[in-house]
């Protein structure tokens, strides 16, 4: 297929900044309304033959993840110290390739629950945190949520949780065959009278539109899927924008900032192409999906006359409210081999404890699952107990297939001093200011997350567990969730985008990913990014239609 | 190396280049099988890793000799050898050395200053002309235990494990031999049962009150 090209110097309709999760889905959305659209990814795009089976470069060298060495960050856990570059790693990490997270996720893919979006109202204030109403209730992002499992391509078993909220639709797809780790999980849960239920995943279990199933190579997290089996936009939604012949992906082409004009409106964006040499695309508008760490850094880096404090930002909350997902869990060892380094990552999930309840005596709620863990990953750290060299080493070493996790994914609280913006002096390979981080958990979040070790804990040993080594609960020094720093919200002083994704600052600039969430969620944000995604492309394209951007 | 690069190549190119859903459903069967054989681990195609791509390091370019041996030694009783292969026969050395040699050379002057700071104090207790290596078995163990907190055992520990598990081609986990201390078989695809447990699962049994429904 030829692809569509345009120039520099063509006004088109839209720039979408960046291509993964939501970018994806924005990109086929308005491409097929008709637009001619150019996407902006800052990473190079990988076809499936260039994804390694590679645990040494993908989760320690950064081999797709955003570089250290190259687009630092500093973090500190409050605002009365100095942000320091942590060793070797940045505090926020998302995938710097055509396709962004959603080609390195795990693909757990967990709607929210009506509650979700009423928890202000629900729970009422909580000291020291901004949990407030979402501006949309679940059934007005319902629809979307459907369009992502049929669209997309979603795996699970419709109906198994009783918890779940209410579908219009079944999964396209069956759920993915169970894992040692599931099946364990399922039978501690049942003991104790939960009900664990096949996991809902962003991977083929059949041939789907035009893709093959998941070929249970094992792993999902931190990697790309070469047999394209995971539903990530590079596999999915990217091909089909492109297919209107209207679309056009950017590849290695990091865009620093939006250019305004006097009249309050975007024109376009200034961007490094692969050998740093500085370019401007113009268009007539600007949806930003370049997720919650660099769509407020965007923001915050473009401020000119008439937005001093960044672009977008007179209710000062661009970057603000950064969550990430707090949990705990429980490492467990077994009697026999499990062998977690084969199959799709997830295979049984629990939301029994998806609410919140004030009997426990603080916020939070979230999931379980059973998940298995790389092997390098696993064996740099041993139990309490185990020595951590020579023999005893060796025989620990030696048990890696005799383990499983369970898993608890939960919430973290919005608050307004946990942030993103902007390092006074670090700047990044391109010379541009690099992003400061600023986050300290909410005591409510740390009390959830030690809550869900004891629950871990239980269900593994329920299951059989002949060791069960409880998760440390420390504080947070980062994370992949990146989410609520561009809120959405009906009032234009506390919130950065309405309930349409468009700034309430600039008319012809609209914001979707993570960013845009107004609470975490329990764990697993990408589905309801991409349903936000399908959602505001809906709103977009009537705007353009009216002539309203 | 038992498991050649083209058919891992053929193996993704076959699937990058699929044309219709028809063509994939016809031909999966045989790709996963040629899948099972292809390997993911061992075989690769490019070589973004280490000095030279795919072909593992068998020669040292970072630590000099004397410096090797206390390397190797350290991490041969990070991971001994003895009923099955430990660190020393899986090549760990040569990981380490050619970790710190690129992708991370910015450890290798702490590094440096911490194996000499390690040799200058079992020179003091031992002698400088009887290096740590050369040590009998049970003076290692006994000096290891004296140093096992520091900054630098700590960074050889690391080095050791990463080096067992890592990809071959980085020069450690040689024939593969740090997956086959920990049960890892070297494949590129798997179908269930994968482990003990989920070969007799009788199916997901629904909850009373729930209501399935399938597309």
């Amino acid at each position: 297929m030829q692809r569509k090209t345009y120039k520099t110097s063509e006004t088109v309709d839209f720039i979408v900044v960046g291509s993964g999760a939501a970018g994806g889905i924005m990109a086929r959305e308005l491409s097929r309304a008709g637009h001619s659209v150019v996407v902006m990814e800052q990473g190079p795009r990988m076809a499936p033959e260039d994804f390694e089976h590679d645990e040494l470069k993908y989760r320690n060298l950064s081999g797709i993840t955003n570089n250290p060495a190259t687009n630092p960050q500093t973090f500190r856990s409050d605002a009365s110290k100095k942000a320091e570059q942590t060793a070797g790693r940045n505090p926020l990490t998302y995938a710097r390739i055509v396709g962004g997270s959603s080609a390195h996720f795990n693909a757990n893919f967990w709607r929210l629950h009506e509650i979700d979006f009423i928890e202000g109202s629900r729970w009422g204030p909580i000291e020291g945190a901004s949990l407030v109403d979402w501006p949309i209730t679940y059934a007005e992002l319902e629809p979307y949520y459907t369009k992502v499992e049929w669209e997309v391509g979603v795996s699970g078993l419709a109906g198994a949780s009783p918890f779940d909220p209410w579908r219009s639709k079944p999964y396209p797809m069956p759920p993915l065959p169970v894992k040692s780790s599931g099946v364990l999980f399922e039978r501690g849960a049942r003991k104790l009278g939960l009900h664990p239920f096949p996991a809902p995943m962003a991977i083929n279990s059949v041939f789907y539109k035009n893709r093959p199933p998941c070929a249970q190579c094992g792993l999902c997290g931190g990697f790309g899927c070469e047999v394209m089996a995971k539903s990530s936009s590079v596999w999915t939604v990217i091909p089909e924008a492109e297919a209107t012949g209207r679309c056009e992906v950017r590849s290695e082409s990091y865009v620093f900032r939006i250019g305004m004009n006097k009249a309050g409106r975007a024109t376009g964006v200034h961007y490094f192409d692969k050998k740093k040499v500085e370019h401007f695309q113009n268009a007539r508008a600007v949806v930003v999906c370049a997720n919650g760490s660099e769509t407020p850094k965007l923001l915050l880096n473009s401020a000119t006359n008439g937005f001093e404090h960044g672009l977008a930002n007179s209710s000062g909350a661009v970057g603000r409210h950064l969550m990430f997902n707090k949990g705990g869990g429980a490492m467990a060892r077994f009697e026999h081999p499990l062998n977690e380094y084969k199959g799709a990552n997830v295979t049984r999930v629990m939301h029994d404890f998806y609410d919140s309840d004030p009997k426990r005596g603080f916020y939070g709620g979230g999931g379980f699952d059973a998940r298995s863990g790389g092997p390098l990953t696993w064996g740099q750290s041993v139990p309490k107990g185990t020595p951590t060299w020579g023999q005893g080493f060796k025989d620990y070493l030696a048990s890696y297939t005799y383990w499983m996790n369970c898993s608890g994914h939960g919430t973290s609280l919005p608050q307004e001093t946990n942030r993103v913006d902007i390092d006074p002096e670090l700047k990044d390979a391109w010379g541009i200011p690099a992003m400061r981080v600023t986050y300290k958990d909410h005591p409510d979040d740390v009390k959830h997350a030690k809550w869900q070790v004891e629950r871990a804990v239980e269900i593994m040993d329920a299951a059989g567990a002949a060791q069960i080594v409880p998760g440390e609960v420390g504080e947070a020094s980062g994370g992949v969730h990146l989410l609520g720093t561009c809120r959405m919200g009906n009032d234009a002083r506390t919130s950065v985008i309405d309930k349409y994704h468009r700034t309430h600052d600039v008319k012809n600039l609209f914001l979707c990913d993570g960013s845009s969430m107004v609470t975490s969620g329990r764990g697993q944000p990408t589905q309801t990014i991409e349903a936000l995604a399908f959602r505001a492309a809906d709103y977009i394209n009537r705007f353009a239609r009216a002539n309203e951007i | 190396m038992e498991h050649s690069t083209p058919s891992r190549r053929t193996f993704l190119a076959a699937v990058g280049n699929l044309t219709s859903a028809g063509w994939l459903a016809l031909n999966w069967p045989q790709i996963a099988a040629a899948a099972e054989h292809a390997g993911h681990h061992a075989a690769h195609h490019s070589g973004h890793a280490a000095m030279g791509g795919d072909t593992p390091p068998t020669t040292l370019h970072t630590l000099t000799p004397a410096e090797a041996a206390d390397v190797e030694a350290i991490a041969g009783q990070i991971v001994p050898g003895g009923a099955t292969p430990g660190a020393r026969e899986a090549g760990v050395l040569f990981f380490i050395d050619n970790a710190l040699g690129s992708f991370f050379a910015a450890q290798l002057p702490a590094f440096r200053k911490g194996l000499a700071e390690f040799q200058q104090a079992y020179a003091a207790r031992f002698g400088a002309d009887k290096p740590f290596a050369t040590a009998p078995d049970a003076q290692q163990v006994a000096w290891l235990k004296e140093v096992d907190k520091s900054a630098f055992f700590n960074a050889v520990r690391r080095l050791t494990v990463l080096g067992l598990i890592a990809l071959p081609k980085y020069g450690g986990n040689r024939n593969n031999l740090g997956w086959n201390l920990i049960g890892v078989e070297d494949n590129h695809a798997w179908a269930p049962p994968f482990g003990y447990y989920d070969q007799d699962y009788p199916g997901f049994e629904p909850y009373p009150g729930t209501k399935i429904t399938t597309a």
